[in-house]
């Protein structure tokens, strides 16, 4: 089932085209991942589902974004309602300079999920075990969550971004500040959140694309050049400039 | 599609040497088949000899051919067409390796039986040979050139050897009921023309190999057989 549907986004940064005619289906809890060379507007697309381009002025986003039946591209959207809905990972990790724990408690606060003490911990305790980190942190929640390595911090804001149960989880580039081992947890946990959560993530590893994903769309120059099963667009992609990206003869 | 080199020069270089070391293989194979079969026709055991020595640099090329496609993947990871041109080349070394054990199987029976054979039998088999030769021949020529439409057509005539094959036992079983001497020999020969027959196999299953790398699918339905 589709969670996101595109059709005929163009993105404007001034005068200058970043996204072309860009149609997409996003399918319901699986995971997506949108690939390509720097510049091919895989970041700007994704920014455009929960709506982040609105802070830059010059950014002016055409045709439509839904998910199920809300059209995202829309200036009666509540955008805060859809940030709780739709949330969002970085490429580098960026905890408040808080404690753990109130790291994870802010979103479900200013969206009033809690109506105590012990429906916060709660909160807290489930999403930092979603998130995998629960094990390692349960005895230091009050610690701050900058002290935490750099794989646990990401993970930290996964567990933030989960706080709140939002039904896609948007990733870019999530693991290309980290060692392997932190980009193994954060994968095994991106398998187990695809379960609950529709996940869209952008990533430059071929192979992180093609270990994570359900479904892979390659852009190129602003446009989505390809997009289909991930082990159809690696093991044989129909478009001769996706071969040539994921094989390394691009240019 | 018609592929750009890598920007990576040694990934390129790599590729390379995989894709000429089966060319040199597949080359080695097709001359010890040649002489297995020449062994007999010319009435030479000298051939059936080299064939079998031969055989020794065939085993050779297959472990090559291995290591170099375990390297590609462990250092490379190779994608789409790569990867299909990496898993595809363990693959189709492993069967020419097979195409050289038989053609040292037929060589060391030959010796057996000597080079005075029925010369009707001998007749079949070359015909046999030469057919099979030519099936090693073409879907080479076919990995060579990444020529699709010469992958299917040896795909599809593997059903002549069957043919061929059934039509030369058929005639050498008569033989050997008007001549029960020739028994040692015959049953031999039956050996080699069987043995002839799991080669066109082999070439099959090397067409079928080369389709997939050229276009990423498999031949579809049943192999034609006879």
């Amino acid at each position: 089932m589709n969670k996101i549907t595109a059709r005929d986004v163009n993105v404007f940064y001034g005068s200058k085209q970043a996204l072309f005619d860009v149609s997409i289906n996003i399918q319901e809890k699986e995971v997506t991942a949108l690939i390509g060379p720097s510049g091919c507007g895989k970041s700007t697309f994704l920014r455009c589902m929960n709506r982040m381009n609105d802070v830059i002025d010059i950014c002016r986003v055409e045709g439509s974004i839904k998910m199920d039946d809300l059209e995202l591209n829309s200036n009666k959207l509540d955008v805060v309602r859809l940030r709780e809905n739709v949330g969002m990972v970085f490429q580098k990790p960026n905890p408040f300079p808080k404690t753990i724990y109130e790291n994870i408690a802010y979103g479900p606060t200013i969206h009033g999920l809690a109506q105590s003490k012990e429906e916060m911990d709660q909160i807290v305790e489930t999403s930092l075990k979603k998130a995998a980190l629960w094990n390692e942190v349960k005895d230091r929640l009050d610690e701050i969550g900058t002290g935490l390595s750099g794989g646990q911090q990401q993970r930290l804001c996964i567990a933030r971004a989960i706080s709140v149960s939002p039904e896609v989880i948007l990733m870019d580039e999530p693991c290309s500040a980290l060692d392997p081992i932190a980009t193994a947890q954060i994968e095994e946990l991106i398998d187990d959140l695809k379960k609950e959560h529709t996940i869209v993530i952008v990533t430059h590893s071929m192979s992180q694309a093609a270990r994570v994903s359900q479904k892979t769309g390659f852009f190129h120059l602003g446009k989505l050049i390809e997009f289909g099963e991930t082990e159809k667009i690696f093991k044989n992609p129909d478009n001769q400039q996706t071969q040539d990206y994921i094989t390394g003869r691009f240019g | 599609m018609s592929e750009k080199p890598h920007i990576v020069k040694s990934y390129e270089e790599q590729l390379q040497l995989l894709k000429d070391t089966i060319i040199k293989m597949g080359a080695g194979v097709e001359k010890q088949l040649e002489q297995s079969i020449q062994s007999a026709t010319k009435k030479d055991l000298s051939l059936a000899e080299k064939t079998i020595k031969d055989d020794e640099t065939i085993d050779r090329f297959e472990v090559n051919i291995e290591e170099q496609v375990v390297n590609l993947i462990a250092l490379r990871q190779p994608m789409a067409i790569d990867l299909r041109e990496t898993v595809v080349a363990l693959k189709i070394s492993s069967d020419l390796e097979r195409i050289g054990d038989l053609a040292k199987n037929i060589s060391k029976r030959l010796i057996s039986v000597g080079v005075d054979l029925p010369t009707e039998i001998v007749k079949n088999l070359e015909i046999a040979g030469l057919k099979a030769a030519k099936q090693v021949n073409s879907v080479l020529n076919s990995y060579l050139h990444r020529d699709k439409a010469v992958a299917e057509s040896v795909w599809n005539s593997d059903e002549e050897i069957d043919q061929i094959t059934n039509v030369n036992m058929e005639a050498a079983v008569k033989h050997l009921e008007k001549n029960k001497s020739d028994i040692k020999k015959v049953t031999q020969l039956l050996f080699v023309l069987k043995n002839i027959e799991r080669i066109g196999d082999h070439a099959t299953n090397v067409a079928e190999q080369t389709y997939f790398l050229i276009t990423g699918e498999y031949l579809e339905g049943d192999r034609p057989k006879a």
